[in-house]
């Protein structure tokens, strides 16, 4: 876990690179690996590879980076883990290959020279990392399955710049820092700046699930190694494997699965736990599969303490059950005023999310641990956020809308009318509009403003030219091909490609950094998905019940029953946030976080 | 001066089909019988099949058979009757499917698991009802015990005792020429699953491997052995793939011929996904070929969860591939060193402490 630069200046004609430059850009990188730290620069002076390091798996300094292979031959720096390493080693060792250190680092280096770019569909865990080759003058870069690790890259036709983050690259001093309304519209239309863009013009996200080479002329046409639509379109046929096992049976071995991959480490590893299905699940799982004290850590605010949206009390009772060594944090708004500026330093895009991953992850680093597991995506696995029933019902209406004279017209004007009488959300009129595609629908629901609405928060000029480049509806609608074949399929790309990429997942990587600690997250793996797609398909959102089943004992029903709260962080009045027609008040929390960013 | 000594062993297996059966599970329970007779304790084992589908082979001298048993339902009722009147020391259950049986000659009976017969509950409920009630298990495998125990969560002794590899019968040798003509095989680099073909157990992971075969080198073919009613579209598929040319399927092929079909093989492959141990990859492991096995089904355990074969996820097309690659590129047949594990003779040396463990059980349960 680790933080990584490189540059290369693959034109010849392009100047060398600036040794000034890869330091600046790795040292603004610093919380993300405090542990050691370096840089490597080429003979010629025209490539430079960086990175700093959260020791994790090898704990000794051979597992510094850049590193280099036995024959010198190739450089790599990698942010991430693999977790199914050893049996890659094994293998890489059974076909005479020597290693000199006991770092995943290695295995990728050597998987590379096996197999070249298919590697990636050899590692099971999350990574982001470039490979040099020194006599090629060639440069490899991959970017895992969901996009759990970050990746960005600045190309100026000459040079490439590449950073696990995009504040790191501007740290570099090279970049322009013109902004992209592309980005900008992105973000105040879901949250998040959604993949590849970035709010700046030349800062680009290495897409998850692909890798690409950059050789003499540049880059080229990105591989996909992933396809999520696709994954779930093969689970649909499997239906002899189905009925092979009973749900919650494979439900279980495939979760314990993932979680003892996700337990290599040669550090302590904790847990965050709420008091809902997912994480109550995953930490008495890992009790099981682990054998050994599980540190547990909840948050609690102290203006919403003791009240329903108040996690804390189930979830102490829930860790002294199973007995792991738990502790409840309390938050205060003090210290959320103190942590604000911090908060907004670390945060590399703007979100409207990441409060509470800034505060759990802070707590768990207090607790001395380097390492936590996370239930996050459990919703997008299990089929459990509301999206998931919703979608369906816009998409089937709206295309009989379509079909029936005047339809949409009618529809439009009704939600508009039931939208200003405030009995309905100020994005309805957006489902009449988007609402016949599975894409637009989903963007409709989970959307912050609607694409009508961009003028209120941006320039009309900048609002359209952003829509245009942006292509949202069509992008989403791309994440379907190939069509995974039933409502929950879409839905859940949908959901895993979109918000889960470009806000959960990203926030948890930025937030969990800045406090050095490394944040796992056994629900959100390709593997996984991959053995449980099958059944997710078949048996849809009934997936989240096998999974509190699972459990030996099963999960208490204080925490089956529990009304769905997710993590509230009682924002609304610490951050004084104006009314804005919105119940959580995250558009003018969304404002508030432009204008922080653009500072 | 005084003496001392048990009583010799008297055991009883009911079987579905054993001497003169096919398949992996008659395999399994020739040498679960076999293991049992050569107890140092044992007087007699009795064997009561509900089949015999061909002549029965060599059936060593302290087993007796009772072939009469197979003739028909009541000839097996007849014969079930006649043995209430025998005491045996212990009672095994060669089937889930035969639990209501084994229960009125004991409550004791000791259940074997093999695979999907045990992965999930009976439509029969009286035969689920009783898979709850058993006291011990034998299972060829941890995850057949993992998935038995997952629907029926009886607190029960669990023994573990994985196939056995003859490696008399298979070992390595060169192509047999005849074969390499009748299948085509002259200058041919090949894969090689073997298993039954059939609708219903469509988990063998066939299809996973025609789907990459496209993908690699042209010399490379895939020889399917065994029969079944899935060939018809497996034939089909390989045909929508333009992969026709380049996959053999033999159909049903004669038992002799085993070790030589394994020795036509450059590499065995089986993603499968319901294999409840995967004896197969044993043969072929004998005769030098490199295997590739499934992650997610017993094959995890016959290649001792990597040590002696690579393990690939069935979902993932790409490992399958890249893992063929790898195994593709060994340069010579060799057996690996830690199938000594699954040796005929640890397969006695398991069978007989679980014997003593079960005797022990039964001696301190009695009043």
């Amino acid at each position: 876990m680790c933080g990584i630069t490189a540059i290369h200046a693959y034109r010849s004609d392009a100047p060398r690179i600036d040794a000034q430059e890869l330091e600046a850009i790795t040292e603004r990188m610093r919380p993300r690996g405090p542990d050691a730290g370096g840089t490597w620069i080429s003979e010629d002076g025209r490539t430079g590879l960086g990175s700093r390091r959260l020791a994790i798996i090898d704990l000794t300094p051979e597992g510094n980076q850049p590193l280099h292979d036995t024959t010198n031959e190739l450089a790599i720096v990698f942010n991430g883990e693999i977790y199914n390493h050893r049996e890659l080693r094994r293998r890489l060792e059974r076909m005479g290959v020597r290693f000199h250190s006991h770092s995943d680092t290695e295995v990728i280096l050597e998987l590379y020279k096996m197999h070249g770019a298919g590697m990636t569909d050899l590692l099971r865990g999350m990574f982001a990392f470039c490979i040099f080759d020194k006599r090629a003058r060639r440069m490899f870069v991959a970017r895992d399955p969901y996009g759990i690790k970050p990746l960005y890259f600045a190309d100026d036709g000459s040079t490439i710049r590449i950073a696990s983050t995009v504040k790191a690259l501007l740290a570099g001093g090279a970049i322009s820092r013109t902004k992209d309304p592309a980005g900008i519209a992105g973000f105040f239309l879901t949250g998040s700046v959604p993949e590849p863009f970035t709010i700046f013009d030349s800062i680009r996200a290495v897409e998850a699930g692909t890798s690409f080479f950059v050789d003499e002329q540049g880059r080229t046409q990105p591989r996909s190694h992933y396809s999520l639509s696709n994954v779930f379109r093969r689970g649909c046929s499997q239906h002899a494997f189905v009925k092979l096992v009973e749900p919650a049976a494979q439900l279980r071995e495939f979760v314990c699965e993932s979680l003892a991959y996700h337990l290599v480490s040669d550090v302590p590893v904790g847990a965050f736990l709420s008091a809902g299905i997912d994480s109550s699940g995953l930490v008495a799982l890992t009790k099981e599969v682990a054998r050994e004290p599980l540190r547990t850590v909840t948050l609690s605010y102290d203006t919403t303490r003791s009240s329903a949206q108040d996690e804390s009390a189930d979830a102490e009772r829930f860790a002294q059950e199973i007995g792991s060594v738990h502790t409840t944090r309390l938050i205060t708004r003090e210290e959320f005023l103190a942590d604000v500026p911090r908060f907004f330093d670390a945060m590399d895009q703007p979100t409207i999310d990441g409060v509470n991953t800034w505060f759990v992850s802070k707590a768990a680093a207090e607790l001395g641990l380097k390492v936590a597991i996370s239930g996050i995506g459990g919703d997008e696995l299990f089929g459990s956020y509301p999206s998931f029933s919703a979608l369906p019902r816009i998409v089937r209406a709206m295309s009989l809308a379509e079909r029936l004279p005047a339809g949409v017209p009618a529809a439009r004007s009704t939600l508009r009318m039931m939208s200003k009488l405030g009995i309905a959300s100020p994005k309805s009129p957006g489902v009449a509009e988007f609402g016949a595609t599975w894409g637009g629908a989903y963007l409709v629901k989970r959307g912050l403003y609607m694409p009508s609405e961009l003028h209120e928060v941006m320039e009309p000029d900048a609002a359209e030219e952003g829509m245009r480049r942006l292509a949202l509806f069509e992008r989403a609608e791309k994440l379907l091909e190939p069509d995974p074949m039933n409502g929950f399929g879409r839905v859940a790309t949908l959901e895993a490609a979109l918000y889960m990429r470009n806000q959960l997942l990203r926030d948890t990587d930025w937030a969990s950094m800045a406090h050095s600690l490394e944040v796992r997250t056994p629900l959100v793996d390709a593997w996984l998905l991959r053995q449980l797609a099958p059944l997710l398909m078949h048996e849809g959102r009934a997936s989240k019940q096998y999974f509190a089943e699972s459990p030996r004992p099963q999960l208490p029903e204080y925490i089956r029953n529990r009304p769905k709260t997710g993590f509230v962080v009682p924002l609304t009045t610490w951050a004084a946030l104006e009314p804005d027609g919105t119940s959580t008040r995250m558009r003018s929390w969304a404002k508030r976080v432009m204008r922080e960013m653009e500072n | 001066m005084f003496n001392f000594q048990f009583r010799k062993m008297k055991l009883l297996l009911l079987a579905t089909d054993i001497y003169g059966g096919y398949g992996g599970i008659a395999l399994y329970n020739r040498d679960f019988v076999a293991a049992l007779a050569s107890h140092p304790d044992c007087e007699e084992v009795v064997v009561v099949p509900r089949i015999i589908p061909n002549e029965p082979e060599h059936i060593p001298s302290n087993v007796r058979f009772v072939s009469e048993a197979a003739k028909s339902n009541l000839a097996y009722l007849r014969a079930i009757n006649a043995l209430r009147k025998e005491r045996f020391d212990l009672v095994f259950c060669g089937h889930v499917n035969l639990l209501p049986v084994a229960r009125t000659l004991s409550s004791d009976a000791v259940l074997l698991v093999y695979g999907i017969e045990a992965w999930k509950p009976s439509r029969n409920r009286i035969r689920s009802r009783l898979a709850t009630q058993i006291r011990s298990v034998i299972s060829i495998s941890e995850i057949t015990m993992r998935r038995f125990l997952a629907w029926t969560s009886c607190d029960c002794r669990q023994f573990i005792l994985p196939n056995a590899i003859h490696q008399d019968l298979y070992r390595i040798a060169p192509r047999d020429p005849a074969l390499v003509a009748r299948y085509g095989l002259e200058d041919k680099r090949v894969l090689l699953t073997v298993g039954r073909v059939v609708a219903a157990e469509r988990y063998k992971g066939f299809d996973e491997v025609i789907e990459i075969l496209g993908d690699l080198p042209e010399d490379v073919v895939y020889v399917i052995a065994g029969g079944g009613n899935d060939l018809p579209r497996l034939k089909r598929r390989a045909r929508e793939l333009g992969v026709e040319h380049r996959v053999v399927f033999t159909g049903l092929f004669p038992e002799a011929e085993k070790p030589a079909l394994y020795n036509l093989a450059d590499v065995y492959v089986m993603p499968s996904r319901g294999e409840g141990f995967g004896f197969v990859l044993l043969e072929a492991m004998a005769c030098g070929v490199p295997v590739i096995a499934s992650r997610h089904d017993g094959g995890r355990e016959a290649v001792r969860d990597g040590e002696l074969g690579i393990l690939v996820d069935p979902n993932n097309l790409a490992a399958i591939r890249m893992a063929i690659i790898e195994q593709l590129a060994r340069a010579e047949k060799k057996i690996p060193e830690g199938l000594a594990y699954f040796s005929f003779e640890n397969f006695k040396a398991r069978t007989h402490a679980i014997v003593d463990e079960c005797r022990r059980l039964v001696r301190t349960s009695r009043p």
